[in-house]
């Protein structure tokens, strides 16, 4: 049973005051029978008070407000958790009776979400693929695991090529991404087989060996197995997320689950830093987190270089320029 | 037969209701005494009301917006003199399958963003939710006040040829118009004064006042001067008018998203003299553009954080967000399935038969006959992106073939009704246009309310079907009879 101490710092710094920031944090980790929260503090600098809602996945989300003005904003999540090994799939119903029960959860509300295709113009090609490569009587389990290692083994691991804007098509043009994209493509590729597939965020911890997503936040898919459940994959890694993985949210995309949204009012730039490290238990934790920091410039906040020097027009720019930050 | 030279040209279109001439071609006892009193004016003295109207609109900037027309953006209403008529007896039927309809829609939209019964039910297939582009799983388990989703409708209601009354569509969200119902009204009341109390024409004034004190009693503080605001989305918005309007009738604050803020879950205006805590938000601008944190997040119109404010309880919100899911053109086909699934009642007033694109054996029936139909967005308004059957083109209906074909679930097609016909004054002359009907239901803690009236939109084109005032359509004033 795998105790896990993880910190996760993520840091807006603006090079000018900005105001009226709201937020959006999904940072609470799911407790079910898997995932135990041993202790879980949040510290947001100006210490707003911060409103926790359970979404329509379930999800904790939390929300606040910083209206006076400030040039940073730093939200700390320091996670003391408590993972348990899951059983991995026993797969000894016939395939046929598997494909069969997935039909029909079709037009079923709690699965309705996760089998919608999300249209790209790769679509036909990614069918093609998939109806090539059939394999005879092979059950559900057996072909998500396919999927997760073909995603694995087709698209490059590359940290920067992609932001949390790039979608699907130009994921498939560049064969290329980080582990949003990864579980984007193979949640595509599960959904065109009729095997509900979610979204999930999270982080991958471990002492031993070293896996793609650690130092940031992760993200993988989880497929709607029939007997089973939802099972979570891991493209980035090829692997099964089990007591590795903690999970903080689940959804239909990346968008439903980002860890950190807001928009604020001013005419600044930011940059984001993020800095996620795992210790156990044990250890002087706070120090020794490693610091593998992204900085950031998303490409719609170029430097605004015709700011006027007049402070009266300074503040009714800052006052109509609403930016848009998200991790 | 016809005592006036108004007439000599008045050719009642076939197979159509009219609503001042009866199959006898006699006058309906309701337009009489109106008929009466035109016939003794002449014609240079219904000329100059009829300018005086045309001025009086432009002095009081009673403007609507055309979106890409190219030209100035502010364009006057077009307004016709010759008053529509409804009798007593029509309206009390028109209120009462209103009121039946709103009520359900109410429930309808409670019960999808809550134990969603109706889909367990089989009665609505979640797959049409579910792809409705306006269902929002924001909203789920959101207590909102008193259960009212759709505060403010405005039911678009049609006349076939047998003066059958139909349900055109809902309109749940942000329904606008109201303010020349109640201009148009005052707009008569100048150009033939006595003839209002001679006829026994029902008031609308009460509107401002009705919505007030429903917007009053949705306060969530209970202090004796609650603060109730207008959100408007400014002044490039085609009601920009309305909201003006409004906000002037009930002495509320018109504001913008900038003038607001969201802090420690609570809704504050930028005042003079500090922040002001709002209790009440009439907002006319629409759910994807109203909270850039939740939904788009490049939306200056909005406020950020005022979905967290509303979900708290802190500000009402009318109407509330998410109503889109029961007004959306495919879900219409169920409304009749839900009267009955909720109310246990059969549905008073009828729906429009509609095929859904979305389902193939309906798509194929409509694509063999669709000179015969008018094709529309699911989630279109104002007449925007529609396809009339009978007068396109054989490209046009390709193109628009083609469209349909990429997004079925987008669309759905309905056979043309032939719209009731009512006199209009033109050069002089009597003539027939085809004409609609907006009623505007008000829906409070207390039940729901209609002012007899609303607005009846008139298509100004000889022979046109669409009424839309970006599509060429006039207004005229709409008595209700004692």
């Amino acid at each position: 049973m795998p105790e896990f101490k993880i910190q996760h710092i993520t840091k807006y710094t603006y090079d000018g005051p900005v105001r009226d920031s709201a937020n959006q944090i999904i940072l609470y980790p799911i407790k079910d029978d898997y995932q135990e929260v041993i202790k879980h503090e949040i510290k947001i600098s100006g210490d707003p008070s911060v409103d926790i809602h359970i979404d329509y996945y379930g999800n904790e989300v939390g929300d606040f407000t910083y209206i006076e003005p400030h040039s940073t904003l730093e939200i700390t999540s320091r996670i003391w958790v408590n993972t348990k090994h899951r059983m991995y799939p026993m797969d000894d119903i016939f395939a046929e009776q598997q494909w069969e029960d997935l039909r029909q959860l079709h037009g079923q509300v709690a699965y309705i979400d996760f089998l919608r295709q999300e249209y790209f113009d790769g679509l036909d090609e990614l069918q093609q693929i998939i109806n090539k490569d059939k394999v005879a009587n092979e059950t559900p389990y057996q072909l998500a695991m396919r999927f997760c290692k073909y995603v694995y083994e087709n698209f490059e691991y590359i940290k920067g090529v992609t932001t949390v804007e790039t979608t699907l098509d130009e994921i498939w043009a560049l064969k290329a991404g980080v582990c949003q994209d990864f579980a984007h493509i193979l949640m595509e590729m599960l959904r065109l087989v009729n095997i509900p597939a979610r979204y999930v965020s999270g982080y991958i911890c471990s002492s031993k060996s070293h896996w793609r997503g650690e130092g940031a936040t992760h993200a993988w898919a989880e497929a709607y197995l029939p007997g089973y459940g939802w099972l979570g994959l891991d493209p980035t890694n090829n692997i099964i997320a089990n007591e590795n993985h903690v999970r903080l949210a689940v959804g239909r995309n990346f968008s439903d689950c980002s860890p950190v949204k807001g928009v604020y009012k001013g005419a600044a730039t930011h940059s984001l830093e993020v800095a996620v490290s795992v210790g156990n238990p044990g250890d002087s934790h706070t120090e020794d987190y490693d610091h593998e920091v992204h900085h950031e410039t998303p490409p719609a906040l170029k430097k605004l270089t015709q700011v006027p020097q007049n402070s009266y027009r300074l503040y009714l720019e800052m006052m109509q320029q609403q930016q848009q930050q998200q991790q | 037969m016809h005592h006036s030279a108004y007439f000599s040209d008045y050719n009642p279109a076939p197979n159509t209701w009219d609503e001042m001439f009866g199959t006898d071609a006699q006058i309906r006892g309701h337009y009489e005494k109106v008929i009466e009193y035109l016939t003794r004016e002449s014609i240079d003295e219904l000329n100059k009301k009829e300018d005086l109207a045309k001025r009086l609109f432009m002095s009081q900037g009673i403007t609507f917006t055309v979106y890409n027309s190219g030209e100035g953006i502010e364009k006057i209403f077009p307004f016709d003199i010759i008053p529509r008529i409804i009798t007593g007896q029509e309206w009390a039927f028109v209120e009462k399958g209103i009121k039946q309809r709103l009520h359900v829609l109410n429930l309808f939209l409670k019960d999808v963003y809550s134990n969603q019964f109706i889909i367990k039910d089989g009665i609505v297939p979640a797959d049409i939710i579910y792809s409705c582009p306006h269902f929002l799983r924001e909203m789920h388990n959101v207590k909102v006040p008193y259960d009212v989703y759709v505060h403010i409708a405005g039911i678009d209601l049609i006349r076939d040829y047998d003066g059958t009354f139909y349900v055109l569509e809902d309109n749940l969200r942000t329904p606008s118009g109201v303010s020349y119902m109640l201009e148009n009204r005052e707009i008569t009341k100048r150009l033939f004064p006595d003839l209002l109390p001679q006829c026994g024409v029902r008031s609308v004034t009460e509107y401002p006042n009705i919505l007030y004190r429903n917007l009053l009693s949705l306060s969530p503080r209970q202090i004796p001067h609650p603060t109730i605001v207008l959100l408007s989305p400014g002044i490039y918005n085609s009601a920009y008018f309305e909201h003006t309007t409004l906000a002037r009738l009930m002495g509320v604050e018109l504001v913008e998203g900038r003038d607001l803020v969201v802090a420690n879950h609570k809704v504050y205006m930028k005042t003079t003299t500090g922040l002001q805590q709002v209790d009440v938000i009439y907002r006319r601008v629409d759910d994807e553009f109203l909270d850039p944190l939740v939904f788009n997040p490049s939306s200056v119109l909005g406020v950020a954080g005022i979905l967290g404010a509303y979900r708290k309880g802190n500000v009402a919100i009318v109407n509330a967000i998410g109503n889109g899911v029961a007004d959306d053109k495919a879900i219409y086909t169920y409304v009749p399935d839900m009267i009955r699934y909720y109310l246990n009642e059969e549905p008073i007033l009828k729906n429009v038969p509609t095929y859904q694109l979305g389902n193939p054996e309906e798509a194929e029936y409509v694509f063999g006959n669709l000179n015969k139909m008018v094709v529309k967005r699911t989630n279109g308004s104002g007449g925007y992106g529609m396809l009339m059957g009978h007068a396109a083109t054989q490209q046009e209906m390709d193109d628009y073939k083609a469209e349909i074909i990429k997004n079925p679930r987008d669309f759905i097609a309905q056979p043309t009704i032939s719209l009731s016909a009512a006199p209009c004054y033109m050069q002089g002359k009597l003539t027939p246009r085809r004409i609609d009907l907006r009623p505007y239901a008000l829906c409070g803690p207390d039940g729901i309310e209609i002012v007899p009236g609303g607005l009846t939109r008139v298509a100004l084109r000889e022979g046109s079907l669409v009424v839309n005032s970006s599509q060429g359509g006039g207004s005229k004033d709409t008595w209700v009879l004692v």
